[in-house]
């Protein structure tokens, strides 16, 4: 398909945290009909309602340690949330194991459970031990007290263990905010040999197979947009954001001169293309 | 199933929201029944029209008790929205069930008209079809159907406020007017069921929106 993006993760690598119920699955598939230790995005596109596509016909094997970059807006947080299971795509299939470990962008620091009784929920709910996660990341706060009263750092180790619980596939949005900087390199060490989505913009998996979803685009800044949605709609876009009284609209290379002839016709006035 | 239950469970308990619906709960059936409130049947109509908007009121606080990023963290280590969203709705329900218990024992104790047990489980029946008709408002409107608490308050108290007027039209119409009549009725038990069918079509309007 014209505009579809297709993209490899690392070779197969099932390390050896399956569940025994998942090893005696000889032909590779477990009971969701996804592959042991594998997230497959078929196709996949997403838009919220009657917005813009956020992705477009996009493809993805996630098999090994794979790291998602791109520039704001271009959809690796949504991303991430359709290969966790969190949001369903607009078209497009998803294959992904049973035991999923996600950890958001921004974990909430509203919480009045204490983190080891969280951790014993997740625990009970995934029928998995708590590991070693905190004491390796560096857990200096109290285990008994309301999560609301741990630091950033504190709370987003406490989204880690919990992530790790998983014995499958773990699904990362920026999992290093707030980590100091011995925290950061353990959870490196942590993560390798595991099958792992994560988006980082800092360089922290260099060894990753890496996937730039904004890979090769057009950015172009438009004012006077009355018609966003029809913008969004066109072949190639890959987001269209308001900045103000501007509008960010960012389009695959070889679409974004339709994309310019069709703002001009809808009457923006161009501001910028780079 | 159980654990994820008794997560949101403790979640609801811990984030001590729960307490104005209930507060304002035991209130008000404190004023119902500080005096004689009639016969046995009679007694339970204010109560079981109380436990209605209560019991939606209550399943709002479930439904929200976590905020969107951690119910998407409990999504993902449950295994799906279909059984987060049931495991909140038999919260929901089994928070429903204690009040509407404690609803029909209530008079037992306080009124002075004697009560024999068919009453009770008359009384029993139609505070459980009630609360399970607030329990599918409730979730009817609340996350993911609708995203903004705002919203999801105006939807609530539109339907609870609505359905009053309506009389027999609506199955808590059947259950005020058999008991404001002093008379067991078989519909009481179609409220149940409606109640039921209500939180199961929650549930799955709720998968279908996540």
């Amino acid at each position: 398909m014209p505009g579809a993006r297709n993209f490899t993760g690392a070779s197969i690598e099932i390390a050896g945290t399956v569940p025994s119920r998942m090893r005696a699955k000889a032909s590779g598939r477990d009971v969701r009909g996804g592959y042991l230790g594998v997230v497959l995005l078929d196709q996949v596109s997403k838009r919220y309602g009657r917005g813009p596509w956020v992705l477009r016909d996009l493809t993805l094997e996630v098999s090994g340690l794979t790291v998602l970059t791109g520039a704001n807006g271009t959809g690796k947080s949504t991303l991430l949330k359709i290969a966790a299971g969190v949001l369903k795509p607009t078209s497009g299939r998803v294959s992904r194991p049973a035991s999923v470990g996600y950890v958001p962008e921004r974990f909430p620091s509203d919480v009045k459970m204490s983190a080891s009784a969280y951790l014993a929920h997740m625990g009970r709910i995934r029928r998995a031990e708590s590991g070693d996660v905190l004491e390796r990341l560096g857990f200096v706060g109290s285990m008994t007290a309301p999560m609301s009263e741990l630091s950033k750092g504190n709370a987003q180790k406490v989204a880690l263990a919990q992530a790790f619980l998983a014995s499958d596939v773990l699904v990362l949005d920026e999992p290093w905010t707030g980590l100091d900087a011995s925290a950061a390199a353990e959870l490196v060490s942590l993560l390798e040999g595991r099958t792992a989505l994560v988006s980082d913009h800092e360089g922290h998996l260099a060894s990753a197979t890496r996937v730039d979803l904004s890979g090769g685009h057009v950015t172009i800044e438009l004012s006077r947009v009355a018609e966003p949605d029809a913008l969004g709609a066109l072949e190639g876009v890959r987001s269209v954001q308001a900045r103000g009284s501007s509008v960010r609209v960012v389009v695959a290379p070889d679409r974004s001169d339709q994309v310019l002839a069709e703002a001009l016709r809808l009457g923006c006035s161009v501001r910028s293309v780079r | 199933m159980i654990s994820l239950v008794r997560y949101l469970a403790v979640d609801v308990f811990r984030g001590q929201r729960y307490l104005a619906p209930l507060l304002v709960f035991l209130g008000v059936m404190g004023m119902l029944f500080s005096s004689d409130a009639g016969q046995p049947l009679e007694a339970y109509s204010g109560s079981s029209a109380l436990l209605y908007p209560i019991a939606a009121w209550m399943a709002v606080v479930v439904a929200t008790s976590e905020d969107v990023v951690r119910r998407e963290i409990t999504v993902v280590s449950a295994g799906g929205w279909s059984r987060v969203l049931t495991a909140a709705a038999l919260v929901s329900v089994l928070f429903a069930l204690a009040m509407a218990l404690l609803a029909a024992v209530w008079p037992v104790v306080t009124n002075p008209h004697p009560y024999t047990a068919g009453e009770f489980f008359v009384g029993l029946a139609a505070h459980t079809g009630c609360a399970l008709l607030g329990v599918g408002v409730g979730l009817m409107f609340a996350r993911p159907v609708f995203d903004s608490i705002g919203r999801t308050v105006l939807a609530v108290f539109s339907v609870v406020v609505l359905t009053y007027p309506l009389g027999r039209a609506t199955p808590l119409g059947w259950v005020l007017d058999a008991l404001g009549h002093n008379r067991a009725s078989l519909s009481l038990l179609g409220t149940v069921a409606v109640g039921v069918a209500l939180v199961s079509a929650a549930v799955v309007a709720g998968v279908r929106r996540a």
